[in-house]
């Protein structure tokens, strides 16, 4: 057996470790006697839809978005959709989960168009506040940073987040699970976005390796694309496990700490009032936004 | 004040006291920094970049010394405000103000995400060294793109006599803040013959910053670092001042480097390995070039001693122990290039940790190059709190799960760790211990308790002497 994936802008996209899901899905495949193709897609290159069984597209910071965006608009967008519409495999994570929906509204500079695949959209804190900041401090304290877990259907996803602003699903758009610990997707409770079987996820770490599950969900869509059913042989996953129940602990025990040091926290209060405030605004200007 | 306050610390046995007293002094008065740096003679050079600025700094004070010049210098890894403020304040006398002398100069090895504030206090450095850009802890400096772009932001406040000794290699580093007036002045490699052919793909800049385009190498010395040219626009690698045009790397000891500089040529011999100390040495000959000392000062550079952490040697029962930090993935790819360079297999513990619950991203161990480097450490200890994410890397790395050649063993506990790979290690060979700081901190406090070592900052105040600490 064999699948076909494109990664798209691996030179660009892939600011977080997020080679590290590429190789989770080859080395999976290869395990189990699967030939898996890799097309490197850059700026320029087409997705022809009747190509590809898995689509890729890792994370990257305002700068690396700003380089793709039209690109991925214009020249990718419809072959993305068109292969998602004919039940290829995707997944985007990070600041590429963001470009796959309508826009993303980064923190400075224009917006920037999507590829259009996920009834969603982004807005940057900094890009509702008209403001920019001088030390990194400033920069971290309005950005999501940490552990997050989700729940995706009976079984946890662990991963790390690090995002500014919200992303905002629209009435189509179905999130791929719930968050138990961390932000997701804007602080309402859901995070990612699941269409047919196209990943969105603020998920890194790089997620794959800490899910292996979500690996085998997507080479097995994959496979059932091509060849329309196909059963993956379980692998011997002890190591990830470990990884990931260890990954869980860590953050039952922050949250445990976070909880003792409410006392503190209380101390802060009238900073964070005033950023949930901003917060807020920022989410009923974007849904405003996303609909009309 | 801050002196009493450092004494304090010590006392307590809560660590070395390098950044409390300058965090009380700021409390106590914000411009403290700002006054005590402003009475520093011949005024300030502050080194940054992600990587190799503690080792640039080393150099150049030496070079410094051999100039007859008295280098103040922060305490490696003391690099924020208040760690800079502490070395200052420490060196004060009751008056408040530095004592007279007319040879001192401000040496300060500056965090690369705290330039912004630094360069608010010491607001007219003589010479700003910028040594490269890497991803490094993205969940405290962000993406490199915006962290550089941060930078230029404050560096618009700098005077226009500050010299700016820039990597020409680094295509992000190169062209900093190009609107700029400042000089100039580029180190870089020539030697080819050291390069590889294709990009890292661990590159964080491979497009050009003014248009956008691809960039051409025609030679990569690792990461983005090499001989570049923007296809777009055409913006390209400017001509090193100071050049590195022979590299012959001795392994995992040394590095004999020919320089040329404006007015000199020589061949020296760096006691420190690898690619990327060859590129430290570099910056500290461009700075001092800046600086306008000496030529035949610049030989002091072989007397340099490795900083704590950097392949620092350890005799532990009959084995010669280094310990090495590596504490992102260009920084581990490369301590693993200049060790295993020779192909020849070694007994090592490879570490992982995050900083206790506050930075727990981990993802970059993904862009270390573990693929090329697979067979190499034959029987690796794996330790730290992230040992299991980084064994996880290692098995799909092809490290382990479908050879049996690699016996790898997963042990969290630093020590036990340790022990267990000196236990490995065949009689009178080295152990290499790679890692992020604090797995290094726990063995190399162990080895303290043991008698192996001694504290780091007894032999930083021994080995630097009067220079940091006058008492």
């Amino acid at each position: 057996m064999r699948i076909k994936l494109g990664c798209l802008y691996p030179d660009i996209m892939s600011t977080y470790g997020d080679r590290g899901n590429v190789m989770t899905i080859l080395r999976r495949c290869e395990w189990r006697g699967i030939t898996a193709e890799v097309r490197e897609l850059r700026l320029g290159d087409r997705v022809e839809p009747g190509e590809l069984d898995l689509i890729v597209m890792g994370s990257g910071g305002e700068s690396q978005q700003r380089l793709i965006a039209s690109d991925l608009s214009r020249i990718k967008g419809p072959g993305i959709r068109e292969a998602v519409a004919q039940g290829a495999a995707a997944l985007a994570v990070g600041g590429g989960y963001e470009l796959f929906g309508r826009f993303c509204r980064p923190g400075e500079g224009a917006e920037l168009p999507g590829a259009g695949l996920f009834d969603a959209w982004t807005m940057g804190y900094r890009a509702i506040l008209d403001d920019h900041y001088d030390t990194l401090t400033e920069a971290n304290a309005e950005r999501a940073i940490g552990d997050l877990v989700v729940r995706w259907g009976d079984r946890l996803l662990v991963g790390f987040e690090n995002h500014s602003g919200g992303t905002y699903l629209g009435p189509t758009a179905k999130p791929l699970g719930q968050v138990v610990s961390g932000y997701g997707n804007n602080g309402d409770g859901s995070e990612g976005v699941l269409l047919g079987n196209a990943v969105g996820t603020h998920l890194r770490g790089p997620c794959l390796p800490r899910n292996p599950a979500l690996a085998d969900f997507l080479i097995g869509a994959a496979l059932n694309r091509r060849y329309g059913d196909a059963e993956l042989p379980a692998l011997p996953d002890e190591t990830e496990h470990t990884a990931r129940e260890l990954a869980m602990q860590r953050v039952t025990h922050a949250r445990l700490r976070s909880r003792r040091s409410h006392a503190r926290g209380a101390l802060r209060r009238p900073a964070i009032r005033v950023k949930a405030r901003r917060r807020h605004r920022s989410a009923a200007g974007a849904q405003s936004r996303g609909r009309r | 004040m801050g002196k009493a306050v450092r004494a304090g610390v010590r006392r307590l046995g809560k660590g070395n006291g390098t950044a409390v007293p300058g965090a009380v002094a700021l409390a106590i008065d914000p411009g403290t920094l700002a006054g005590l740096a402003a009475e520093i003679p011949r005024g300030a050079v502050l080194v940054t970049g992600s990587n190799g600025k503690g080792t640039t700094c080393r150099m150049l004070a030496e070079i410094m010394r051999a100039a007859g010049l008295h280098p103040i210098l922060n305490r490696e890894g003391s690099n924020q405000l208040s760690g800079i403020a502490t070395t200052l304040v420490a060196r004060s006398g009751l008056s408040g103000h530095l004592p007279t002398d007319g040879q001192a100069i401000g040496l300060f090895e500056v965090d690369e995400g705290s330039v912004p504030q630094i360069l608010k206090q010491i607001a007219r450095p003589s010479v700003l060294v910028f040594g490269n850009v890497f991803r490094d802890q993205l969940d405290r400096y962000m993406e490199p793109a915006y962290l550089t772009s941060l930078l230029e932001r404050e560096m618009r406040n700098l005077p226009v006599d500050t010299t700016l000794v820039l990597n020409a290699d680094d295509p992000r580093v190169a062209y900093l803040a190009p609107e700029l007036e400042n000089p100039r002045l580029y180190f870089g490699i020539q030697d080819v013959e050291c390069g590889r052919d294709g990009i890292d793909p661990t590159s964080d800049f491979p497009r050009c910053q003014r248009c956008g385009g691809e960039l051409a190498y025609r030679c990569v010395f690792y990461a983005h670092l090499g001989h570049w040219t923007c296809g777009g626009c055409g913006l390209a690698r400017p001509v090193p001042h100071v050049q590195l045009t022979k590299l012959d790397l001795l392994g995992s000891g040394s590095s004999r480097i020919q320089v040329a500089t404006p007015t000199a040529e020589m061949v020296l011999e760096i006691p420190v390995p690898g690619l990327y100390n060859t590129y430290n040495a570099a910056a500290a000959l461009a700075a001092a070039t800046a600086c306008q000392l000496s030529d035949h000062a610049f030989s002091a550079i072989e007397r340099v001693t490795p900083s704590s952490f950097r392949m620092e040697r350890v005799d532990v029962s009959g084995h010669d122990v280094y310990l090495t930090l590596a504490k992102n993935a260009n920084g581990y790819t490369e301590v693993l290039r200049a060790l295993l360079g020779d192909r020849q297999p070694k007994q090592m513990m490879l570490g992982l940790n995050d900083c206790a619950g506050k930075q727990p991203d981990t993802s970059w161990i993904w862009d270390i190059d573990f693929d090329a480097l697979c067979g190499l450490i034959p029987a690796p200890v794996i330790s730290g709190n992230r040992a299991y994410d980084l064994a996880v890397r290692l098995k799909y790395a092809g490290w382990l799960g479908t050879t049996e050649a690699t016996a790898l063993t997963t042990e969290p506990d630093p020590v036990r760790a340790f022990q267990l790979a000196l236990a490995r290690t065949p009689g009178g060979e080295p152990l290499w211990v790679v890692s992020t700081s604090i797995v290094l901190q726990q063995v190399r406090r162990w080895l303290r308790q043991q008698g192996y070592v001694r504290k780091v900052w007894q032999e930083q105040d021994q080995r630097g002497g009067a220079d940091l600490w006058p008492s």
